[in-house]
């Protein structure tokens, strides 16, 4: 039987059109970065630091002499989600490297694009796979430790002057989460490869801490932090949970005036490079 | 009675890339069945598809798709457009039912809904067997097949198919073609071939537009651009035909050079004779005349001035 002669039913019943048009792109990512048991393994090994403050608080509230080595404070977040940014980077290099690079080498972008989809939809759906990821890996154990905290020693925490300790673990999460989320994606759109984006990536991180690592001690330039997206975003954090710490002592100002600039430079560059036509002049 | 509304209306289109102009004073509709359009690499053709996509904004004139203008509502016109594009397009990792309900997802189809229809496109472009498959494994003629099926699984009103034959062996592209020709005519959908294969247009295409740089060169039913205007004549000579030809086209013929001799298009009224008789006159003998029908590859072929 020839294949044409095979059934076509015309679809007549025409659904609206739907009002969150990322959400696909955002769910289908997501379901194919989750099904790699690697990127699970990560997912799982970053909540390993949430595991011992947890124990850490656990310790202090038992053996308060404790508490002199391991202090218990609102410090102790802003400290957590220090960390907690090195695993953004890496669930980034794994899971958004190629959200852009592999649509554009396979052409995939003409297939969104030619859709009832605008760019902006494109770019939040897939913005939002590395902003769940990251904040998966902050926002929540963030919050749980908060919660732990509470629970396990509510005379050290649940007080009206600690009460800023919750939205500061969202304002970091979220600023964290958005910047490297942004930049992923940023440098995922320049090229074809995920596999070179995700070294870009990297390289651009560690590359601009370590040029602030020799400026700084080499030099003693205390300016050298606004280079490094890391101590920018290691600024605001002590800015937001008055951890004491001598190399970033900046303020939070300019730290946060670079990570705006640098957001709006990559959703510059999304806008440029997300495109169903290219121009060549 | 059949509705003659233009699906598609282009008025006086300019569009340019940069410095470089690619579509100049275009005009035509696009009706309801079967159109081609037809030209050279480079004529303009996917650009006239980009635009009416909204991809590209006109630097002068309108396109109206549906009554409506693709530029200010785009999202409305492509959800009435499925588009196959030329070059490979999937979205890694997935299998081609994944990628075809996907697809059917992002025109606003629900999720039930699009998922019950990738697997009814994908039998009825031949993938049925082969659906659960990655697509990054497919042969060209299975990618130019599920490219296909993810144009039509949200059954649109309009189908903009780029060289849908581009990579296939024979036996792929005549079943990508019957396949082409039986959404046009038993399906009942319209469709705009994209194509510089001349025989792919005639084979599907009721109607054709010829871009030839970017302006239309012809346009119109392929059978009155190819029916009895001219008479067409495949001839061989012995000895220099330059003088013989030379009076032809004195006469009102038009000629071009083939394979195996010239294809001589008389003028309305002219026959045979004429051509004997010009040979007669400049001493040249017809060692070969056989009566053709003009093509639509003659059609063309005057229309880009060959």
């Amino acid at each position: 039987m020839p294949i044409y002669d095979q059934g076509y039913r015309r679809y007549v019943a025409r659904s609206p059109l739907q009002a969150a048009r990322f959400w696909p792109i955002t769910r289908e990512a997501l379901r194919m970065i989750l099904s790699k048991r690697a990127f699970l393994a990560l997912v799982a090994v970053s909540f390993l630091p949430f595991v011992v403050r947890v124990i850490q608080i656990y310790i202090v509230t038992r053996f308060p002499e404790a508490g002199r080595l391991l202090p218990v404070d609102g410090r102790l977040f802003g400290e957590f989600l220090n960390q907690q940014i090195g695993f953004t980077i890496l669930l980034s290099i794994f899971g958004a490297s190629g959200l852009v690079a592999n649509d554009l080498r396979t052409g995939a972008i003409l297939v969104y694009l030619s859709r009832p989809l605008t760019q902006r939809d494109y770019i939040a759906g897939k913005l939002a796979v590395p902003l769940a990821l990251n904040l998966l890996v902050t926002l929540v154990p963030g919050l749980l430790l908060y919660l732990a905290g509470l629970l396990l020693a509510p005379e050290k925490y649940l007080k009206w002057s600690l009460a800023w300790i919750a939205p500061a673990i969202v304002a970091h999460a979220l600023a964290a989460s958005l910047v490297v989320g942004l930049l992923a994606l940023a440098i995922s759109s320049l090229s074809k490869s995920a596999r070179f984006a995700g070294l870009a990536f990297v390289g651009l991180f560690f590359g601009l801490e370590t040029v602030r690592l020799v400026l700084q001690s080499g030099f003693n330039r205390k300016e050298a932090v606004l280079l490094s997206l890391q101590s920018d975003l290691h600024s605001l954090g002590v800015a937001l949970f008055g951890v004491v710490d001598p190399q970033l002592d900046l303020g939070w100002i300019w730290p946060v005036l670079v990570l705006a600039a640098v957001s709006f430079g990559c959703l510059a560059v999304l806008r440029a490079r997300v495109r169903a036509v290219e121009i060549v002049t | 009675m059949a509705d003659e509304t233009p699906l598609v209306e282009i008025r006086d289109l300019a569009v340019s890339y940069g410095p470089v102009q690619a579509l100049s004073g275009v005009s035509g509709v696009f009706r309801r069945g079967p159109t081609g359009l037809l030209g050279p690499n480079g004529a303009g053709k996917t650009t006239l598809l980009k635009t009416l996509l909204g991809f590209l904004s006109p630097d002068r004139g309108r396109m109206i798709a549906f009554g409506l203008d693709p530029t200010r509502e785009p999202l409305e016109v492509r959800r009435r457009l499925g588009y196959m594009p030329e070059q490979d397009c999937h979205v890694p990792g997935m299998t081609a039912s994944a990628f075809v309900a996907f697809a059917g997802e992002l025109s606003g189809l629900p999720r039930d809904e699009a998922i019950s229809r990738a697997h009814e496109v994908l039998y009825y472009v031949g993938l049925g067997e082969a659906r659960y498959r990655n697509v990054e494994t497919y042969s060209t003629g299975m990618k130019q097949r599920v490219k296909l099926a993810q144009a039509l699984v949200h059954d649109p009103d309009l189908l903009l198919l780029d060289e849908p034959t581009n990579g296939l062996d024979p036996q792929g592209r005549e079943e990508m073609l019957a396949l082409v020709h039986d959404i046009a005519t038993r399906r009942g959908m319209s469709l705009i071939l994209c194509s510089h294969l001349l025989k792919d247009v005639e084979r599907v295409c009721a109607d054709v537009i010829v871009l030839n740089q970017g302006q239309v060169a012809r346009a119109g039913h392929i059978r009155e651009l190819t029916g009895a205007r001219r008479q067409v004549f495949d001839v061989r000579f012995k000895g220099d035909s330059t003088a013989v030809l030379t009076d032809l086209r004195d006469l009102g013929a038009e000629w071009r050079e083939d394979e195996d001799g010239v294809r001589l298009f008389l003028p309305e009224g002219r026959g045979p004779e004429t051509i004997f008789q010009a040979a007669k006159d400049c001493g040249v003998q017809v060692r070969y005349l056989k009566p053709g029908a003009e093509t639509l590859e003659d059609v063309f072929l005057q229309a880009l001035g060959h």
